[in-house]
């Protein structure tokens, strides 16, 4: 009712008051043959004060129900009231039981409510709009894969024109199209494709331009909540030559459903003599393929004994500043020892020693020795070498494994590189210090796990011999995936809404982990969250303290429906926990504001009543029940108006304030 | 490995003099790799004949040297089942000439777990028996040990016809039978077994003589059987790895 009549009209709630001020004597006359009862209705059914009705009822309904409206009047007042007839006033915008037009089963129920329903339509003519009526999208979308986000476009009084439509990831434009606007068409559904390259939890909005003269300028866009995930980790694997230690390896990452593995070994290098290339299944390897353009489509890549030197005419070393740049952008990078590894391969001068956590020692050989490595400080806590929960049980998890026996020899980086040695081979010195054996590095946006030994299947293998099984091995090399490709549950900070949507007005409650240095929980840790809308601007924010068991409880108000981001920080954490939520929008999901006086009219022929419609129309020819006859023990003529028929005048609140409407928080 | 001492010390001259031969020829190595990051095959002692064609394996490392990138050990290295130390070589060689005794459960179970942890085991008959001799022998004790997965014939596009080169036909000193069976734990092939000496094949006396000739194709059926055990090997190290999707448009084009 909000809404103008006609376009550029008065509002329907206006022309509906002067509608009832100007026929309130007619109305007042009825009291004769009826009483007359007033309600107003939107979703609910209210008693309402005629002369306020005159004066426009505040248009607030958050739903239009015609049906329900009429049942409900029909039923107040006891079985003993009897309906003569019903006055209804109403844009017909119902978006109840009738939203899809008068069908059989609505038609029968007019007909069982027993009386004729007279209708005034108010508002002819759909005001300029338009809307992102809907967006159909998953809750959750794999990163890389495209997704297709289907929207459907409403669009009223427009003319032959061209509509840009542009889906964006929190201010950053991800898909666009154009749809061409018809006259006489006013639904128009197109897909929005992209491939999400990031994983995580984030807001996405649809939205169109605003035209001047639009009825809603809100509904000109939608955001909804999308959960990217990865779908499956992409890891390359290059070895230099077939080994125990690759084999274990790729048997290993083979096995996981959750690693997509490409791999490539080197099975015959220029001096081998195998014979001819017919008769063997070698390809060539697609050096510039792989360390190129897929390059940047993996999630870790892994160099196994793998030296970039020795293949003329592949010339390797000229894609080394590509693959230090890929780890610089994000990507993650494993360095496994071997003869033909680090130093032994001869990584020092190279573009890739820039981000290795060890510095290789060029021109050295690996040290052959039976050595049990050591966990230094930095690795009795750090994931990648937890091997069992706990320092002591991890400790003896890892006393227990066979000796590796051969070691690359490196050095450990100065601190301030972002790097830490987690296990150091005992007895096996570099520059007086024990030589490292697992190191990690943070560099750039990525990480890199150099792993200099080329003995670690032995801690499956051949610890299954003794009956430890093989257990240590495939943690340790999970938990090194997994801290490469940074799989969000080792993150230290995290913060996940209690549910994915709230309801409007309703707090969105959060519940912030925090883990330490030592990976164990940071109780007494300062958390923050704050929620974002689409623009980026933090609309609520909380601040809590950890428990002992590392998890803060906050309650932020969003100021409204949509869907918001949320970013928790903690003292002296660099990286933020994003999440995302929606508040629910409070109408019905449709919006759609057009006056339907066809519908109207369709209840009053229906029920036998009359119709009319608003602007220019006058008090339709009201059809009543004529009163009955009554007899009692003789012959008696009774008024044929009795005070016990009733005549329902309903006036709608119609069509919904549209604040209450906006097409928000579509999950 | 026992050898009539008689011989020792001119066989390990000898054995100098060819591994002086391989490094001229291939000095793609400035030094040697450690003992343990080489691929050291572990020879199964049993109590039968074990080692009929004792220069086999060797000679197997030398070829793989040559031709591929697969780094050999010098030699095998004899393992018993019941003794520790079985689990330091992934791949293991079981030959004999003639039936051999059954083993102890315990020795099954070491072969049995040795297997399903991910060890794979070659089976060569060198007496060329089908039915008794060592086959029987043979397929009682692999029965015993994976009862679960009774061995097969490999068919011809499986993987490891083509883990190295493309296989299309069996090598051997005999042909006893056109094919290799296999028993497969998880979609892997850990036991493969050849009724058709491969060892006999692939034997080579150190005056470079090959020690017993091939029937009947000569040698070509030679070099098929040496291409075999590039095969084997290949598979032991690189599993399906050539069933990647990757490789798979180069080798239909060479294959058709």
């Amino acid at each position: 009712m909000a809404f103008p009549v006609e376009p550029g009209g008065p509002t329907r709630a206006a022309a509906a008051g002067a509608f009832l001020a100007e026929h309130r004597a007619e109305l007042a006359r009825l009291q004769d043959r009826a009483d007359v009862e007033w309600y107003a209705f939107g979703g609910d059914v209210a008693p309402a004060d005629p002369a306020a009705a005159a004066k426009g009822l505040p248009p607030t309904g958050g739903r239009t129900d015609l049906l329900g409206a009429l049942e409900a009047a029909a039923a107040g007042g006891g079985a003993t009231r009897k309906v003569a007839g019903a006055l209804i006033l109403s844009d017909g915008a119902d978006n109840a039981a009738l939203q899809g037009g008068l069908d059989g089963a609505a038609r029968a129920k007019l007909r069982a409510l027993g009386f004729p329903v007279n209708t005034v339509a108010v508002g002819r003519g759909a005001p300029r709009d338009l809307a992102v009526e809907r967006v159909a999208a998953d809750d959750f979308a794999f990163v890389r894969n495209t997704v297709t986000v289907e929207v459907t476009l409403r669009a009223r009084g427009f003319g032959d024109q061209d509509v840009p439509l542009v889906l964006r990831r929190e201010g950053s434009v991800v898909a666009e199209t154009t749809v061409k606007l018809e006259r006489g068409k006013d639904r128009y559904t197109v897909p929005l494709r992209f491939a999400p390259d990031q994983t995580g939890t984030f807001v996405f909005t649809v939205a169109a331009p605003v035209f001047p003269g639009e009825a809603i300028v809100e509904n000109n866009q939608r955001s909804f909540v999308l959960r990217v995930i990865r779908d499956r980790v992409r890891v390359l694997l290059v070895a230099g030559r077939p080994s125990w230690d690759v084999r274990f390896l790729r048997g290993l990452l083979k096995q996981d459903p959750n690693v997509d593995l490409v791999s490539f070994f080197i099975l015959r290098s220029n001096t081998d003599q195998p014979g001819p290339q017919e008769e063997l299944s070698l390809i060539p390897f697609p050096v510039a393929e792989i360390f190129g353009d897929q390059l940047k489509t993996f999630d870790a890549v892994l160099f196994v004994n793998f030296a970039y030197g020795p293949y003329r005419g592949l010339e390797i070393d000229r894609f080394l500043p590509n693959l230090r740049d890929y780890v610089l952008d994000g990507g993650a990078l494993a360095m496994v020892g071997g003869e033909q590894s680090f130093g032994d391969g001869r990584y020092g001068e190279t573009p890739l020693a820039e981000v290795l956590p060890v510095a290789p020692l060029d021109g050295t050989a690996e040290a052959e020795a039976e050595v049990r490595p050591r966990l230094t400080a930095e690795g009795r806590r750090h994931p990648v070498t937890a091997l069992a929960p706990g320092d002591g049980p991890n400790a003896a998890v890892w006393a227990a494994l066979p000796p590796i026996t051969a070691v690359n020899l490196t050095r450990a980086l100065a601190p301030g590189a972002g790097a830490s040695v987690l296990l150091e081979a005992p007895g096996v010195e570099v520059e007086g210090r024990p030589a490292p054996v697992v190191a990690v590095r943070e560099v750039g946006h990525g990480r890199t796990l150099a792993v200099a030994t080329d003995a670690t299947w032995r801690w499956g293998f051949v610890a299954a011999e003794s009956g430890q099984g093989s257990r240590a091995y495939l943690r340790f090399w999970n938990g090194a995936l997994r801290w490469l490709v940074r799989d969000p549950s080792l993150a230290p900070l995290q913060v996940e809404p209690d549910a994915p949507a709230v309801e409007p007005g309703a707090p969105v409650g959060l519940t912030v982990s925090t883990r330490g240095a030592d990976w164990g929980p940071a109780a007494g840790k300062k958390v923050s969250a704050e929620l974002r809308s689409d623009d980026g601007r933090p609309v609520a924010r909380g601040e809590a303290v950890a428990g002992a068991d590392g998890t803060a409880r906050l309650e932020l108000v969003p100021p409204g429906p949509g869907a918001y981001k949320i970013v928790a920080h903690a003292e002296g954490e660099a990286e933020p926990a994003t999440a995302a939520v929606a508040v629910r929008g409070a109408g019905p999901e449709d919006a759609d504001v057009a006056p339907r006086p066809e519908l109207m009219s369709a209840i009053a022929e229906a029920t036998g009543g009359g119709s009319s419609a608003l602007p220019g129309g006058e008090l339709p020819d009201l059809a009543l029940h004529e009163a009955e006859v009554v007899e009692i023990g003789r012959r008696k003529a009774v008024p044929i108006w009795d005070r016990w028929w009733t005549l329902a005048a309903l006036a709608g609140t119609l069509a919904a304030e549209w604040v209450l409407r906006r097409r928000w928080g579509y999950w | 490995m026992p050898r009539p001492p008689l011989l020792l010390s001119r066989r390990a001259l000898l054995r100098g003099a060819a591994a002086a031969g391989l490094a001229a020829m291939l000095p793609r190595r400035a030094r040697a790799l450690p003992a343990a990051s080489l691929l050291a095959v572990g020879q199964i002692q049993h109590r039968g004949n074990w080692n009929p064609r004792p220069s086999a394996i060797r000679r197997l490392g030398w070829e793989l040297a040559r031709r591929t990138s697969i780094e050999p050990a010098p030699d095998a290295v004899p393992v018993r089942l019941d003794r520790p130390g079985l689990h330091r070589h992934p791949m293991l060689y079981l030959a004999g000439a003639g039936p051999f005794p059954p083993f102890s459960e315990a020795e099954r179970a070491a072969l049995r777990r040795h297997l399903q942890y991910g060890g794979f085991l070659l089976v060569d008959a060198a007496d060329g028996s089908d039915g008794g001799g060592f086959d029987a022998a043979a397929r009682r004790e692999l029965a015993a040990v994976l009862p679960a997965a009774p061995l097969q014939p490999v068919p011809r596009e499986h993987v490891l016809n083509k883990t190295f080169y493309l296989l299309d036909r069996q090598g051997g000193r005999v042909l006893v039978k056109p094919w290799v069976e296999a028993q497969a734990l998880d979609g892997r092939l850990a036991v493969v077994y050849s009724q058709n000496d491969l060892g006999g094949a692939w034997a080579r006396s150190e005056l470079g003589e090959w020690e017993y000739p091939c029937t009947p194709g000569g040698e070509a059926q030679r070099e098929t059987a040496f291409r075999v055990g590039v095969n084997v090997a290949m598979y032991a190290l690189c599993t399906d790895y050539k069933d990647d999707a990757v490789h798979l448009p180069f080798i239909l084009r060479r294959r058709s």
